[in-house]
């Protein structure tokens, strides 16, 4: 291969590192796993609320450890929650801006697609707005990213070329097309819900 | 980070902001718009066929976020091509032959079924000879790509590295494969479309199917099958030309005949109204006829 995609996967692989940063499993019960991201150090996790079915779900942090979860806001409007574990010095993510994404931008998704952990997948920015036509309407702002979310992927993140996180994994619009919560919405929620930025 | 990942992203992200004026909303269906790709600066703009079901009252969405009336000028559903001529001048992107694209370059598709521009990425899976299409169009290449068509992506711009526009994408030629129609073919198809308002067929008036030939007859025209005649349309231009039921069609202006699909690549727009020379078996011998070409009825 060329010296090109060499540094095409150099800089791949690096980006899925930086995209795994803060990625946990989240358990409830026995119905599989859904994906979180560490907002805080101090034990701040952002998910999708349908990930969330019970009060105290169970959290797999990026170490190993198990650990028992609040569940401090949800907003299923937005398909979004906030929960606290006790813990602290957690490696958080790197939030980024939604934004300034442009259609053509390249992405990387990671999650726990069919429960194969921290998973990545990568595709392109189709489009970003409230008013995508074609996709499910009253959902608000929307990434629609031209990549394939499976079950496991809600919650996880999509991080753009630099590694820094744009949006929250959520569902599929028809058979190609995943859609994405924008950092800025997710932010907002937090912001609204804590008091805090 | 070596800075390929970022510099390639920005391209790509640059290539669709660049080409953005040239994708346009068509908005000629009940259900959600398609895309369109602007053909000349004069107000030329070509679609897919299948995203145009309403010939009066279509409009077009431009990157300004203005909206314009447009005309229907001509369809083509064999090529699932249709033309489009909008009000005012419009900005058209450059447009390239397949010449330089080969199987795994990148592309993107470009399509505006709503506001802004949208894109995907993929590459050129396969890229071969000419093909005729299930409802007979003549395709210059068989062009086909991995880009997602997501909803309203048909009949929008495909794009290559050079930023330039190779074809227009449609998910509606064959069913579920990511097909383009080349340049050269959408140029040919918009010509007949602006001369004509449609694209003209070469028609014969028959009915037929594939027969084998007798070993005796295979040796002395080299060939083993040739088309039966089980109806012959009565006026039509085979009836006019003395055809009969049971005549076997074996050669066409001395290209052989064996397979339907080897006629219908025949009669191009260009025999409608021109003698050709037919030749067939009746009763165990071989003859040649002269017919005059007819048009296919819309």
């Amino acid at each position: 291969m060329s010296a090109l995609v060499e540094q095409l996967n150099e800089d791949l692989s690096e980006v899925v590192a930086r995209a795994r940063v803060g990625l946990v499993q989240i358990h409830n019960g026995h119905r599989g796993a859904g994906a979180g991201a560490v907002w805080h150090p101090d034990g701040l996790i952002v998910t999708n609320a349908h990930v969330v079915q019970r009060r105290r779900p169970q959290v797999v942090l990026a170490d190993g450890r198990t650990v028992s979860a609040r569940l401090l806001a949800a907003d299923p409007d937005h398909d979004l929650a906030a929960l606290e574990v006790d813990a602290t010095g957690l490696p958080a993510v790197t939030l980024g801006a939604s934004r300034r994404l442009r259609p053509g931008q390249w992405v990387v998704a990671v999650g726990h697609p069919w429960g194969i952990a921290g998973a990545a997948t990568v595709g392109v920015v189709i489009g970003l707005g409230a008013d995508l036509p074609g996709f499910p309407a009253g959902r608000g702002e929307m990434l629609a990213l031209s990549l394939h979310l499976r079950p496991g992927h809600s919650g996880g993140v999509v991080v753009d070329e630099s590694g820094q996180v744009v949006g929250i994994n959520t569902m599929m619009a028809g058979p190609d097309v995943g859609l994405a919560i924008p950092v800025e919405v997710a932010k907002r929620f937090i912001k609204d819900a804590l008091g805090t930025p | 980070m070596t800075g390929a990942l970022k510099s390639l992203s920005d391209a790509l992200a640059g290539t669709v902001e660049a080409l953005g004026p040239g994708v346009v909303r068509v908005e000629a269906r009940r259900r959600m718009p398609a895309s369109g790709v602007v053909w000349s600066s004069d107000g030329l703009v070509v679609t897919a066929h299948h995203a145009v079901e309403f010939e009066e009252g279509i409009s077009l969405g431009l990157a300004d976020g203005r909206t314009v009336n447009a005309d229907l000028v001509g369809r083509d559903p064999t090529t699932d091509l249709a033309l489009l001529r909008a009000e005012g001048s419009l900005e058209a992107p450059k447009w390239r032959g397949p010449e330089d694209l080969r199987v795994g370059h990148l592309v993107l598709a470009l399509a505006r079924p709503g506001r802004t521009v949208q894109a995907t990425l993929g590459i050129v899976s396969a890229l071969a000879e000419a093909w005729q299409s299930p409802g007979g169009g003549q395709v210059d290449r068989f062009l086909q790509t991995d880009v997602v068509m997501a909803p309203g992506f048909s009949g929008g711009p495909l794009v290559g590295a050079g930023g330039e526009v190779h074809g227009v994408n449609t998910s509606g030629l064959l069913r579920g494969l990511s097909m383009a129609l080349p340049t050269p073919t959408v140029e040919r198809v918009a010509a007949g479309l602006a001369a004509h308002g449609r694209i003209r067929r070469g028609y014969l008036g028959i009915g037929a199917q594939s027969v084998q030939l007798p070993a005796g007859l295979e040796a002395q025209l080299g060939q083993s099958a040739g088309q039966l005649l089980l109806s012959v349309e009565p006026g039509g231009p085979a009836d006019s030309a003395g055809f009969i039921l049971g005549d076997v069609l074996v050669a066409f202006e001395g290209t052989p005949i064996q397979r339907m699909d080897d006629l219908v690549a025949l009669l191009t727009g260009d025999r409608v109204g021109q003698t050709a020379t037919v030749r067939l078996v009746r009763g165990g011998t071989v003859q040649e006829r002269s017919i005059i070409v007819g048009e296919r009825p819309r």
